[in-house]
């Protein structure tokens, strides 16, 4: 079976896998980094989600064969402590329901904070627009994603 | 290296068995101050303080473990910084029934787990009584402490812990704190999961660490009623990762090292099903039956002006985020599972019928759940891991693609209504409600009249049930029967309304003599503004409900462009009786907002050949931030009760928007999900 290395949250990793294996299961069941969620494996619901050089990319598409020597961030990586102000925000807003789609709606809207550090509704809509939350908690993300980019919790 | 003693090396050291003797030199043994306090199963306090509360209902996203806390933290007196509050394993021996759904959970544990921590509290005061020789009707507790204001002592929890626990639990009733004290039940509060989920480290089933697990995916029948034939597994035991492979009750099992070798092993594997008696079946023909079901409406007063209306609700998936999944280890004479159950005790009872153990042998642990909305109330999917761990002879992680889960749950039935009223001089005078569900084994035509249980007064109100026969199973949904029923009776209220000539939202208000209904209505009137006309373009329509002991009213403001509803405001009024978590109650009310406005215009189940059709979240649309109306949440207390929250906040959403979807179009809504292309 080939071997990989690649670079999870700041550190090499070097992981046995089938050039096929989705990046998700990689994380999940071999590096035991269970932020990131199944929800379809489709990249349909967004509950997989991880940043790789910065951009939201859906984990359940994204063949491990393809990962290189991009940087991959999980849910475990956007900070050390849960510092991050959307983490912050997050909990202030009382965001989660259920909690199962809330990581990777986390990591779509770090992705959306670099490029638009002071997001519009419009640009929510678009960068979280692909994502499902089935408690419906679409509300308060919003708060919470303004709440971070104002740098207020 | 400095030793650290614990109590129990202590003790055995010094060869001393009196345990007041060892009391005595707490001190000297750091952190170690003794026992820890657990006057019943749901309490305990350990001497640094930390009170621990288990929540014996499941948290799924409802806020169960934050509330069910807060009510026990309030009757001690708890500092809330220190509470921990944790899920209890399923069993029903220790915590009676765990059983969660039908909004019941903090209706029905509030008294249970108020004498829970009063009578915990009334063993702390007690201990401090006692040790300072003062009468315990002299002592007061505050934020985590005794105090005794005469002499000015004070004492933590933690440091009376051991003090109290030797202590007898109280017998009976303790006297309860007074809501007007409360401190903690009320206050908006936080989840006390939100830290975990945010980063990551909230642990749901799949989530957790067993040595030497493997993982299973099971081939599923295609169709309601399929049997299997044989399978041939030469090609899926050649992918790589792939350890085995055997028939299990729900299909055939693919055990792999990993979830992907297991997902890629069923590809290969190659099952015959014989597609039973359903194959042909499909949503037209269940449809059929349902309307053949329609019986007789009862006359109508002489004179009266009659409105006629027929709606159909689609079966609903339940569509939890988080697939069905379970993990299971079962040994020789024991079994561990991993249950995101809604019933936590039925499962360690399921499982030890299954693997004929002891109850006593069975733990159930129970992770957060990833959504539930009465899916997971079900055993199936425990069933699978707990076949399937028997047989791979070690522990099996095993998962529902969505597609498994999609087209193997049990639906919110189909349903058909036949509606009829009548009105005179403005007023409403009879209504018959005929309800029909695709569900069970025979068709039976809706036949006697029995009481609608309308909230309106209509001098005959009148509903009579049927059913068609379908093999579709089926189960509760978000609301259960008020999905359908209240849903189309609110549509309906809004033609008879049309045909009295009144306002819809005054027609309510007139014909109803319920008056926390009426307040919620009157609010949603003057927070919406419903008197005063709204911008061009925009439309707007109401409904209300009063069941599980609340009370809601919605004004839902949409316009038409392109052919597409676009969703501008949504104003939820609430009458929760009396909130335990106000942010719960917010948080109930925009999530049931999102299901009423996803089932009002996207999400349906269809039938073909016998089996689902849907599969995934892109051909079973739900709403997404960008389909996201402002949606604006008022909560009012007007009962002494809390009412439940989970179920209440749907029936009027789905209603509203159908009223809304009519005034903007000047047609009738007759099918939901709404399409504009079907309105009559
Ligand atoms: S699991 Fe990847 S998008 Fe749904
Ligand atoms: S919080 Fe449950 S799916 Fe989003």
């Amino acid at each position: 079976m080939p071997e990989y290395t690649i670079n999870v949250n700041g550190q090499q990793k070097k992981v046995e896998a089938v050039p096929d294996m989705p990046l998700l299961w990689v994380l999940r069941d071999l590096l035991g980094l269970t932020g990131s969620k199944y929800g379809c494996g489709i990249g349909a619901c967004g509950a997989c989600s991880v940043l790789i050089d910065g951009e939201e990319m859906r984990s359940c598409r994204f063949p491990i064969s393809d990962v290189g020597a991009a940087k991959v961030t999980t849910i475990e990586g956007l900070s050390k402590d849960g510092s991050h102000p959307l983490q912050e925000a997050w909990i202030e807003h009382d965001v989660p329901q259920c909690g199962y789609c809330q990581t990777g709606n986390i990591m779509a809207a770090a992705g959306m904070l670099r490029s638009k550090p002071n997001p519009t509704d419009a640009d929510i809509d678009e960068a979280l627009g692909s994502h499902v939350c089935r408690c419906g908690t679409y509300t308060r993300m919003r708060e919470a994603i303004k709440a971070a980019a104002r740098g207020v919790k | 290296m400095t030793t650290h003693l614990s109590r129990r090396s202590f003790l055995t050291v010094m060869g001393v068995g009196g345990a007041s003797f060892a009391l005595g030199y707490y001190p000297t043994l750091g952190d170690e101050k003794g026992a820890s306090l657990e006057p019943n199963a749901f309490v305990r306090v350990d001497p640094d303080g930390t009170v621990t509360i288990w929540a014996s209902k499941s948290e799924m996203g409802q806020g169960i473990k934050t509330g069910l806390a807060m009510i026990v933290a309030e009757q001690m007196d708890c500092d809330w910084s220190k509470v921990r509050a944790l899920q209890a394993d399923g069993d029903g021996a220790k915590y009676g029934r765990q059983g969660t759904g039908g909004s019941g959970s903090t209706r029905g544990m509030m008294q249970q787990l108020s004498q829970m921590g009063a009578s915990a509290r009334a063993m702390l005061v007690e201990a401090a009584a006692t040790e300072w020789g003062v009468d315990k009707s002299t002592c007061r507790t505050e934020n985590g402490k005794v105090i005794h204001d005469a002499s000015g002592k004070s004492k933590s929890y933690g440091d009376l812990a051991s003090a109290a626990a030797k202590l007898t639990v109280p017998a009976g009733q303790v006297p309860l704190k007074e809501r007007k004290d409360f401190s903690i039940v009320g206050k908006p509060t936080l989840r006390v999961d939100n830290h975990d989920v945010v980063t990551g480290t909230a642990v749901y089933a799949q989530d957790v660490q067993v040595s030497g697990a493997a993982y299973g995916v099971i081939s599923r029948r295609p169709a309601f009623g399929a049997t299997l034939k044989s399978f041939d597994d030469a090609e899926a035991r050649k992918v790589p990762g792939v350890i085995d492979v055997f028939r299990v009750t729900s299909g055939v099992c693919v055990i792999g090292e990993n979830t992907w070798a297991a997902m890629k092993g069923r590809e290969a594997l190659k099952c015959d099903w014989d597609m039973g008696p359903n194959a042909a079946l499909n949503t037209a023909e269940l449809s059929k039956r349902l309307r053949e079901s329609v019986g007789e409406h009862p006359a109508m007063p002489e004179g009266a002006k009659v409105v006629d209306a027929t709606y159909d609700f689609p079966f609903l998936a339940h569509y939890t985020m988080e697939p069905m999944n379970c993990v299971a280890d079962v040994r020789a004479d024991s079994c561990t599972v991993w249950a995101p159950s809604q019933s936590p005790d039925g499962v360690q009872s399921q499982v030890s019928r299954m693997l004929s153990l002891p109850i006593g042998s069975v733990t159930v642990k129970v992770p957060l759940l990833g959504g539930g909305f009465g899916r997971r109330g079900a055993g199936d999917f425990v069933s699978d891991a707990v076949e399937a761990s028997k047989q791979a002879k070690r522990p099996v992680k095993l998962l529902w693609t969505r597609d498994d889960d999609m087209r193997n749950d049990g639906y919110r039935p189909m349903s058909h209504h036949a509606m009829r009223g009548a009105v005179i001089d403005g007023k409403p005078v009879a209504f018959n409600h005929q309800f029909i569900k695709a569900q069970g084994g025979s068709t039976r035509t809706a036949g006697t009249p029995g009481n609608a249980g309308l909230t309106y007064r209509i001098p005959s109100a009148t509903q009579m049930n049927g059913n068609a026969a379908s093999p579709i199973p089926t189960g509760a949904w978000r609301s259960v029967d008020h999905s359908q029923v209240s849903v189309a009776v609110e549509c309906f209220i809004d033609e008879m309304a049309q045909a009295a000539g009144k306002d819809p939202l005054q027609f309510r208000r007139e014909n109803t003599s319920d008056p926390r209904l009426l307040k919620v209505l009157e609010v949603v009137e003057e927070k919406s503004g419903w008197s005063k006309p709204l911008a061009t373009g925009l439309s707007r329509g109401v409904a209300c409900f009063n069941g599980y002991g609340g009370r809601t009213a919605h004004v839902v403001e949409l316009s038409i462009a392109d052919g597409e509803v676009k969703l501008h405001r949504v104003v939820c009024v609430v009458d929760c009786g009396y909130a335990i978590n106000p942010k719960s109650v917010e948080a109930q009310m925009q999530g049931a907002c999102v299901d009423g406005l996803s089932t009002a215009l996207f999400a349906e189940i269809t039938i073909e050949n016998g089996g689902v059709v849907q599969s995934n979240p892109l051909d079973y649309k739900w709403t997404r931030m960008n389909h996201m109306p402002k949606v604006e949440v008022y909560v009012l207390e007007n009962d002494p009760n809390p009412a439940g929250m989970g179920e209440t906040g749907y029936p009027g959403v789905p209603a509203a928007v159908a009223n809304a979807v009519t005034a903007a179009t000047g047609k009738r809504v007759r099918k939901f999900p709404n399409r504009l292309d079907e309105l009559v």
